[in-house]
């Protein structure tokens, strides 16, 4: 699909803001939505609203199809044992603290974290670390890349490795299989955090090995509110349901409760209904997408912006590697992040600006925050060159 | 509210700007008419709080006169608290505190800018009559 097609699938990208095409360039936050994705969550509650699962009346088996339908295209897309469906990233790494980490985990025992993390994968462990006394390792970050002389030595007695597969920050790609292959040599459970990870590439979730792998539906063209946690089943069965309520329980009497023993022990309460059939819409159409060659485009695009950047004197802290995602996290020395982008913003340019919930990060690289444009499928040159243009127009009201 | 002649040419000025970019830069314009609150008169207690920037104003009185000194890490930040300068200095306490932040409403100023800078304005015009209050 060519450029300008696929700039048509979104509606949003059609709108101006500020008088301006709108450049939307902050897609490690959130990305936009196909009209298929629209539409799907649109028929739902048009034609198929109903409560999950136990009802046994047609909209209620409508209702139970569409949402398990995206557990069986999640299971199939990434090749994974279980997935259980959460409303995001950080819920599901909150799963993995409290479902595994408290039935598995007591006083001293060691997990192993890096800098580069999300907030979402270091609060739930310092948290568990206050609750249980777990022992926490931090991995340093070295000129943007993991120190993996340092997480070798990290691993000793270790029962947990949780590492952001790529960089919401930096874009960096982490070396992931050979973290894992390395944790697995000493028995070590993984988590991966692939929130930026499963927008840009198709993952077999069982040939990487991880034990856990956490992701968002709404960073991959999926609604807001879902997410899932894919598990394999060796661990599955070490994990203890944390949260009760309804759909969760086999039989409940005035003395005790027993539990399913499927996904659904994990899913208590009316799950994300139409959530799931709009992110089986987007996952549906993602499949269809040559990931790789838009994955090239993308990152040709953000190098063209961090060369220009870096040419008007512009610290730029992201890589750009190959295997990166097109993420270009950069600082003028002298004008203010929220400047930059707010005069950016007035010419129809998103990016964010701030820690970008990786302060630890932040103190590595021995700032408070930068400015992120971040690229998904649907940007092209033209979006860069308009970016590119962008920040000339701000270096000019500056000067 | 009937404006003083500074706040209603301020709110002329700023209505007159259709474009978003110009009214920003007209916005960090104004960073020049602020009194500069100097490095080490910076503290806790004169910090502005709320605000994603480093801003801190000071108000002092002399002759009867409200002097508001100020200084941020952010030109847009500057050209608010400039805005501020012109509303207040120069003015008895009781004009000060008869004033309201509706003014910058009126100028088109508030919705161009993100709601932690929208807040951090209301932060510092409630911090400058607070402090007016407590030296009158």
């Amino acid at each position: 699909m060519g450029d300008y097609m696929m700039k048509d699938v979104f509606p949003i990208l059609s709108r101006e803001v500020n008088g301006h095409r709108l450049v939307y360039l902050d897609n490690a936050a959130t990305t936009q939505k196909p009209q298929v994705v629209i539409d799907a969550m649109a028929d739902f509650y048009s034609t198929s609203n109903a409560n999950v699962h136990r009802a046994v009346h047609t909209l209620a088996g409508e209702a139970t199809e569409g949402y398990e339908a995206c557990r069986i295209t999640l299971k199939s897309m990434y090749n994974a044992p279980r997935a259980i469906i959460t409303s995001g990233t950080t819920e599901a790494i909150n799963l993995v603290a409290h479902a595994w980490g408290r039935a598995n985990l007591s006083k001293g025992d060691v997990v192993v974290l890096t800098e580069m993390e999300h907030h979402s994968d270091i609060v739930p462990w310092q948290m568990l670390c206050d609750s249980i006394g777990i022992e926490l390792r931090y991995v340093p970050v070295q000129d943007g890349e993991l120190d993996m002389d340092a997480f070798a030595v990290s691993l000793e007695g270790a029962s947990l490795v949780c590492v952001v597969h790529t960089s919401n920050v930096l874009g960096v790609r982490n070396p992931v299989e050979k973290v894992i292959s390395m944790a697995k040599e000493n028995g070590i459970r993984v988590l991966l955090d692939a929130a930026q990870a499963v927008p840009h590439e198709t993952i077999d979730f069982l040939e990487l090995g991880a034990d856990f792998m956490a992701f968002s539906a709404h960073k991959m063209c999926g609604p807001t509110g879902i997410g899932a946690l894919l598990v394999n089943e060796e661990t599955f069965a070490e994990m203890e349901p944390f949260m009760g309520g309804g759909d969760m329980i086999e039989t409940v009497t005035l003395e005790g409760s027993t539990y399913q023993s499927n996904e659904h022990r994990f899913e208590a309460g009316t799950p994300r209904i139409a959530e799931a059939v709009g992110w089986n819409a987007a996952l549906n159409w993602l499949g269809e997408q040559d990931l790789s060659s838009h994955h090239k485009r993308m990152l040709s695009a953000a190098r063209s912006v961090s060369n220009a950047l870096k040419e008007r004197g512009i610290t730029v802290y992201s890589r750009l590697g190959d295997g990166d995602a097109a993420v270009v996290s950069f600082n003028h020395p002298t004008i203010h992040p929220e400047d930059f982008a707010r005069l950016l913003d007035a010419q129809g340019i998103a990016v964010r600006t701030g820690h970008h919930c990786a302060q630890p990060l932040m103190a590595r690289l021995g700032i408070t925050g930068t400015i992120r444009a971040s690229f998904y499928l649907y940007n092209d040159q033209d979006d860069a060159d308009a970016l590119i243009a962008g920040v000339d127009k701000v270096l000019e009201a500056m000067a | 509210m009937n404006w003083s002649p500074a706040i209603q040419g301020l709110i002329e000025e700023f209505q007159e700007i259709e474009s978003k970019f110009e009214k920003l830069e007209t916005l960090m314009d104004f960073a020049d008419e602020l009194v500069p609150l100097p490095v080490e008169d910076w503290n806790e207690s004169n910090l502005v709080r709320g605000c994603q920037s480093i801003a801190h104003i000071e108000v002092e009185l002399a002759n009867d006169e409200v002097i508001l000194k100020s200084a941020a890490d952010a030109r847009m930040v500057e050209g608010l608290q400039g805005i501020l300068t012109i509303a207040v200095n120069g003015n008895t306490p009781d004009k000060v505190l008869e004033l309201t932040p509706d003014f910058a409403e009126e100028m088109g100023l508030l919705n161009t800018l993100t709601p932690s800078r929208s807040n951090g304005f209301r932060t510092m015009f409630d911090m400058i009559q607070n402090r007016v209050k407590e030296l009158k």
